[in-house]
């Protein structure tokens, strides 16, 4: 930054100092706020519908994750489709992309963006071009947590 | 924006004015978020009653648990329990505790113990229907030996 700063002409730093004066600033806790009860918010809807499927259906409290994920992604994906979770994800930022409904709603705008370049190029091309790296680097990591446990369990530490 | 909250209200106004009907019907409707304490039930009655009013005393007193259902067949004994928010971290460790004590204090009993929400419910469910006369002593046999079947295919 300060080998940059000796580079500019003298007009430049004057100019560089003028615009940092007029910059906006990024509010950061009224972001992490928003942020913070969106997020909660997603989560309480997420226990809601696992205590649903532990009331009225055969999940265990163990078993119930996959169906939750599963239906919270879906509602993701719906809403982005209804364009409600794009306006969502303006307000709360980090708070509606963190949770797993944020998986559905890559795929699905990224499905959305392309598909004038038609249905296979476009769409399938495309639509795992942000979600791709979430699921590649979930497996991996889960693939190194296993084996870790795997070895600690055989080594009787666990 | 606007549509978001308007959303939320509806969702919550439905969810408050669905649990609000027949609050006094049954424990079992909110065992999930609310603490029940059913009485220790015995799925043939007359036989070990005593011996499980004790075990859920003991369990009772274990600082982590706040929420203890215990139901006895004729063969097993079903602990099932809720863990107080913060302790929840240490689960395996008060699950082997608990363990522990049951089965040096009441050799004889064979235990089932499990922390499972969904173990509890049907726990509290059972022990419902049975003192209510829904169920004879053969069904509820029948319906707690599943249920710790479901317990021991979840280890």
């Amino acid at each position: 930054m300060a080998s940059k700063q000796k580079n500019m002409t003298p007009q430049q730093q004057k100019y560089q100092q003028l615009q940092q004066k007029h910059e906006l600033k990024r509010p950061v806790l009224k972001n992490c706020i928003k942020a913070f009860w969106v997020g909660g918010l997603i989560c309480v809807v997420g226990q809601a519908i696992s205590y649903f499927y532990i009331y009225f259906f055969n999940f265990t409290e163990q078993s119930v994750g996959n169906p939750t994920v599963a239906t919270m992604v879906f509602l993701s994906m719906l809403l982005t489709g209804f364009g409600v979770y794009d306006r969502l994800g303006q307000y709360a930022g980090a708070g509606s992309a963190v949770p797993v409904t944020g998986f559905g709603n890559a795929v699905i705008s990224a499905a959305i963006e392309h598909r004038t370049e038609g249905f296979v190029l476009g769409v399938g091309g495309n639509m795992f071009k942000l979600a791709g790296s979430v699921i590649l680097f979930g497996v991996f990591s889960a693939f190194v947590v296993a084996l870790i446990k795997t070895l600690l369990g055989m080594w009787g530490v666990l | 924006m606007v549509y978001i909250i308007r959303l939320i209200l509806f969702v919550s106004i439905f969810l408050m004015s669905s649990c609000s009907q027949g609050q006094n019907e049954k424990d079992s409707q909110l065992a999930l978020i609310k603490t029940t304490n059913p009485n220790p039930t015995v799925t043939e009655e007359n036989k070990g009653q005593d011996n499980a009013e004790k075990i859920e005393k003991e369990v009772e007193s274990f600082d982590e648990i706040y929420d203890v259902a215990v139901v006895k067949g004729k063969k097993d004994t079903l602990v099932v329990y809720k863990v107080k928010h913060m302790h929840r971290f240490n689960m395996k460790k008060v699950e082997k505790d608990l363990n522990k004590i049951l089965e040096k204090k009441y050799p004889k009993e064979n235990f089932t113990v499990s922390s499972d929400y969904k173990v509890f419910l049907e726990a509290v469910r059972l022990v419902e229907r049975k003192n209510n006369g829904k169920l004879s002593d053969k069904k509820a046999e029948k319906r707690f030996n599943e249920i710790v079947k479901m317990t021991s295919d979840m280890k």
